[in-house]
C-alpha cells in the first residue's frame, strides 16, 4: 500500500529512475486528496477550501501584501488580455470553423484534464492546438501568450465551479501517479521537490517572497503576474506549464518542455489534489 | 522603440471627432493648468506647498489613505485616498522618491473626495496623502515597504 | 479602444475608474539594444466631465505606473448621464473614452 503520509512526514521521495509502479485505485486517489487537503486545513486553519482559489493572497503570512491584490481587482490589469483572448477565441480558424465547434462536446473547464473513450489524455492547451491544426492552422506555442489567452477564454466560462477531474479511468490514474512522483521527487542543484516549498514550507518566506500552497494552484492558472506585466512587459500571462518551467529554472533544476509528459503528469496531479476548489481564472498574482 | 502616435489611426476617428467638437480635447488649456514645478520638485515640502498652497498640514481622521503595508512590486503600488469632508484638491506624495509628488487632482462640482491610482515607488518610504479642505490642508500617511525598486532605472 | 472607463455604483455615488494604455516612460531608462535613453513619455493631465461639464482634473507624472489606472468618485449622477475622460501626454498624444450611467 502506498503511504503518502510517510512521504509527507519524511519530506519527499528521492529522485529515482523510472520504475514501473502499480496504478493507484480510485480509493487510493480519494484518500490522497483527503490527506492532502486535511494537511492544509491543519496548517492554515483560517483558510477554507474554496479560499485557495486566490492562492498565496489568502495565506495569513501574506496579510501585509494582500491589499495589493484586493486593490488590483478593482480594475484588473489582466482585463485587456482577457478581452483579447475572447476575441481570438471567436475569430474563425483557417477553414472558417470556430473554437466553439471543436469544443462543442468537450467537458467544461473545471473538468479538465480528462481522458477520452480511447484512453487519450486531454488538456485545454492540447485541445486548443488540436483544434487549430485540424482546421488548417499552425499550432501555438504550448506555454505562450496566445495559448494563455485562449485557455483563459475557455476555462473562465467555468469560473466559480469546483475543480473536478474524473479519475475513474486507469489511464487518468496512471497520469496521476506520474505527476505524484514528479511532485514529491527532489531535483536540481538545490535538491528541492515541489512539496518542499509548496507543502512543507507553504506560507514561509524565501528571499522575500511568500511560498504559495500547492492546494489551489490549478484553479488560478492561467495567471496574470504583475512581475511579467509591469513596465510594459510583453508576456504578462502564464499557463501553469509556463510556471512549472520557470520554477524549475529558479531552483536550478533542468526545466522540461511544456506539453510533454513530465509537466502534463504534474498538471494532472495538481488538478486532482485541488478537487473541490472553485476556478478563478485568470488569477491576479505578484 | 517606435513612438506610438495616439492621435493618428489607433483610435476610432468618430470618437475623436465627437470628443474634439465637444471640447473635450484641448491640450493647450489642459497643459496650462499642469503643476510642472510641483512635479519637478525634489523636496516633498516644496511640492506640497506648490500644489496645496501650503505645506502646513495636520493629521486628520477625515482623510484615509489605503495602501498595502508591503508592496508586491515597486513599479505598481495601488493607493487610494478618500476624504469624509468636502475637498477641493488631493495630492499623493512618496517621500522617498526622487520626485516626491506623483499624483494629484482638483475636484470640481459633483466630485467626492476620492483619488486612487497605481504609483511607482523606488524604495520603502512613507506615502502621504494631502487634501485641501475648507479648514486647511489635512493629511494621512503610511509607510509602504518595497523590496524591489519600481522606478525602472 | 486603449482607454477604458468603468462606473461602479456605490452608496455615495459612482466610482469612476479609468485604465489607459500608456508606457509612462520616466526618461530614466536606457534602451537595452541602443544604449540610448528612452525619452520621457507620460500622461500629464486627465480630465473628467459629466455631460460635457468638467469636474475632476487629475495631474499625473512619471511616478504613475505604466498603463495608469486612475480612480475618482462622482455623486449626483442619474441614468443617461455621460461620464467622459480625456487625457493628454507630454508628447501631444491624447485619447478619450466615455460611459453612460445606466
Amino acid at each position: 500500500m502506498r503511504k503518502l503520509i510517510t512521504s509527507l512526514m519524511a519530506g519527499s521521495l528521492m529522485a529515482t529512475a523510472a520504475i514501473a509502479v502499480a496504478t493507484p485505485s480510485v480509493e487510493e486517489v480519494k484518500a490522497d486528496i483527503e490527506e492532502f487537503q486535511a494537511y492544509f486545513a491543519k496548517r492554515f486553519p483560517s483558510v477554507a477550501l474554496e479560499d485557495y482559489q486566490d492562492g498565496v493572497n489568502v495565506l495569513p503570512q501574506y496579510a501585509d501584501r494582500r491589499a495589493n491584490w484586493e486593490m488590483q481587482l478593482d480594475f484588473p490589469p489582466s482585463e485587456e488580455w482577457v478581452d483579447m483572448g475572447l476575441e481570438e477565441w471567436d475569430t474563425p480558424l483557417s477553414n472558417g470553423k470556430s473554437f466553439d465547434s471543436c469544443f462543442a462536446d468537450s467537458p467544461a473547464g473545471n473538468n479538465y484534464p480528462f481522458v477520452d473513450g480511447d484512453g487519450k489524455l486531454h488538456t485545454i492547451a492540447g485541445d486548443i492546438n488540436s483544434c487549430i491544426v485540424a482546421n488548417g492552422g499552425e499550432k501555438e506555442k504550448y506555454a505562450g501568450q496566445k495559448m494563455a489567452r485562449l485557455t483563459i477564454a475557455y476555462k473562465s466560462r467555468a469560473n466559480g465551479e469546483p475543480l473536478m477531474v474524473d479519475y475513474s479511468s486507469k489511464e487518468m490514474r496512471d497520469w496521476y501517479e506520474k505527476g505524484r512522483e514528479f511532485f514529491w521527487a527532489k531535483r536540481g542543484q538545490l535538491n528541492l521537490s515541489c512539496a518542499d516549498c509548496h507543502v512543507h514550507s507553504a506560507g514561509n518566506s524565501v528571499r522575500g517572497d511568500v511560498l504559495s500552497a500547492a492546494l489551489g494552484h490549478s484553479t488560478g492558472f492561467p495567471v496574470y503576474r504583475t512581475k511579467w506585466g509591469a513596465n510594459n512587459g510583453k508576456k504578462p500571462l502564464g499557463t501553469i506549464q509556463r510556471r512549472y518551467k520557470g520554477c524549475n529554472s529558479n531552483i536550478r533544476a533542468a526545466a522540461f518542455k511544456p506539453g510533454k509528459a513530465e509537466y502534463t503528469g504534474l498538471e494532472v496531479y495538481e488538478a486532482i489534489m485541488s478537487t473541490g476548489v472553485p476556478l478563478s481564472v485568470p488569477g491576479q498574482r505578484q | 522603440m517606435k513612438r506610438r502616435s495616439f492621435l493618428k489611426g489607433s483610435i476610432a476617428t468618430s470618437t475623436l471627432t465627437i470628443a474634439a467638437s465637444a471640447g473635450l480635447l484641448h491640450p493647450t488649456s489642459v497643459l496650462a493648468d499642469y503643476p510642472t514645478a510641483a512635479f519637478d520638485a525634489d523636496d516633498a515640502a516644496a511640492a506640497v506647498s506648490d500644489i496645496m498652497g501650503s505645506s502646513d498640514a495636520s493629521d486628520s481622521g477625515d482623510i484615509v489613505l489605503k495602501a498595502p503595508v508591503q508592496a508586491e512590486n515597486g513599479a505598481v503600488v495601488p493607493v487610494k485616498v478618500s476624504t469624509s469632508v468636502p475637498a477641493e484638491a488631493i495630492a499623493i506624495v512618496v517621500e522617498g522618491n526622487p520626485k516626491p509628488l506623483v499624483l494629484a487632482a482638483t475636484l470640481g462640482a459633483g466630485a467626492n473626495g476620492v483619488l486612487s491610482g497605481r504609483i511607482k515607488m523606488g524604495k520603502t518610504s512613507n506615502v502621504v496623502a494631502y487634501a485641501k479642505t475648507a479648514g486647511g490642508v489635512i493629511k494621512a500617511s503610511q509607510e509602504v515597504k518595497v523590496t524591489v525598486g519600481g522606478c525602472g532605472g | 479602444m486603449t482607454t477604458k472607463i468603468k462606473l461602479k455604483k456605490k452608496s455615495n455615488g459612482y466610482d469612476v475608474l479609468v485604465l489607459a494604455k500608456h508606457p509612462m516612460e520616466t526618461g530614466n531608462r536606457k534602451d537595452k539594444k541602443t544604449g540610448k535613453i528612452i525619452p520621457a513619455h507620460y500622461i500629464t493631465s486627465m480630465k473628467f466631465a459629466v455631460n460635457g461639464n468638467d469636474t475632476v482634473e487629475a495631474s499625473l507624472s512619471q511616478g504613475v505606473s505604466t498603463n495608469p489606472l486612475i480612480g475618482t468618485s462622482l455623486s449626483d449622477l442619474k441614468a443617461g448621464d455621460v461620464v467622459s475622460v480625456s487625457w493628454v501626454d507630454n508628447q501631444d498624444g491624447g485619447e478619450s473614452a466615455e460611459a453612460t450611467v445606466k
